[in-house]
Formats: structure tokens, sequence, C-alpha cells
């Protein structure tokens, strides 16, 4: 299943919601919290920094693979081009004093997720993330 | 979620209850400003019923974290549920912030 919101200002919680109320997702509580998690971070990412001041749209999806093993969330929007994914992992080493506030978001999404790609295509950005669900 | 703070004579107990996540930072960040105001901090969060964190909500323990130490001060984590303590330890949040 997927919708297109439109526009996204303020709608994380509302697409986060509709993601999370899809039939694809699982049952389980532990893997639903990860896909929460990696949801929340990657739809927050689109609704504050694709577009200059929120007004455009995100389209967002659910899929199984025909054995419903493996479950997919794609994110499509027509914001400024960007790939979360070149973004450089936080250095975990560092201590508090040095630890930059910002960038674990997309680094939790590749933690939590089995795979994360990224490809720009028809001037849309597109995020898949994938996680094996049984 | 649901921030409480009670004061145990020099110490600062809070309680945490719910899911910190996009929609409550903003509010989590308010509750906590207090905190970051204490001149000799000895803060105790029991997060047992605390069941989520997206990184909206680690940013605001490394502010807090941050803010104890430039006082002088001591920040303790306790009773974390299993799924929340992955989040703090696959960012190195826990080598950086107590939590027993």
């Amino acid at each position: 299943m997927k919708k297109r919101f439109n526009p996204i200002k303020d709608k994380s919680s509302e697409i986060i919601e509709y993601l999370m109320s899809s039939p694809d997702m699982p049952d389980d509580e532990m893997l639903r919290f990860k896909l929460r998690l990696s949801i929340e971070e990657a739809v927050v990412n689109v609704v504050q920094y694709a577009y200059e001041g929120g007004i455009g749209w995100l389209e967002a999806g659910t899929s199984l693979d025909e054995d419903k093993l493996i479950l997919s969330i794609e994110l499509r929007d027509a914001g400024t081009p960007f790939n979360p994914l070149e973004k450089e992992d936080p250095d975990l080493t560092l201590d508090a004093d040095q630890r930059q506030i910002g960038g674990l978001g997309i680094f939790l999404c590749k933690k939590m997720m089995d795979s994360i790609s990224y490809r720009y295509e028809n001037g849309n950005n597109v995020l898949t993330m994938t996680k094996k669900i049984q | 979620m649901d921030t409480i703070i009670t004061n145990e004579g020099t110490k600062t107990m809070v309680k945490l209850k719910g899911r910190l996540d996009t929609t409550n930072a903003d509010q989590f960040q308010h509750d906590i400003q207090p905190l970051m105001e204490c001149k000799d901090p000895d803060i105790d969060v029991d997060c047992c019923d605390m069941e989520y964190t997206s990184s909206q909500g680690l940013r605001l323990f490394l502010t807090l974290q941050k803010s104890v130490m430039s006082h002088g001060g001591k920040l303790v984590l306790r009773n974390m549920k299993p799924q929340v303590k992955e989040v703090f330890d696959i960012t190195g949040f826990s080598n950086i912030i107590t939590i027993v």
C-alpha cells in the first residue's frame, strides 16, 4: 500500500502512523520497535529538510516480497536531491564533550534495518529500507 | 511522554513515561530545562516506563549530559527497557551517559 501526503509540514506523526498501521507490518513488538524508529528517522528527515518551508509531498509505502519474508518501506519526495547515505557515520568513540548533537537519525536506520538504499529517479529522491520479518 | 520531576534532599528524581519522539521532543526539552539550570545537579532518571526514544530524544539526553558535566554534577539513567537500551548502545551513548 502507498499514499501521497501533501503538504507534509507538521505531518510526521500522521505519515509514521500510516506506515505502522500497514497490513504488511509484523506483529512482533521488538521488530515493530526497530521499524518505527527507522521510519520515524527517515520520515522526519524528509519532512524537516526536503522542501523549503515544508511545502511539498511525500509518498510513503510498504510492500512484502512474494514469500512474505521481507518488508520494504519506500519513501519518495520531489525535494532537494539528497542522498542521506553519503552522510558520514557519527564517531562513536568521542566523549560527551566532543560528540556532535545530530547525525544520528540515518545511522540508526542503517543499524535497525537489514538494508537501506537511495536513488534519484525522475526528479525524485527515493529511499528504500528492507527488513526480514520472519 | 510524561516527565515528572521531584526533589529528594539534594537529589533530583525524574520519572519518564511513554514515548519520546518527534511529536513531543520540544515538550521534553521544555520539561527538562530546569535540570539544566541546577547549580550542583545530582539527577537520577527512572526510565522503567520509557517505551521508546528516537534520535531527537537522544540529542536531548546528550544536551542534558553536557550541561550536567559543565556544572560538575551527576546524571544517572536507570531501569531502561532492553530495546531502549539498545538505541543508547548502538549510538555509543551508553559510553558517555551513565546507565545502570
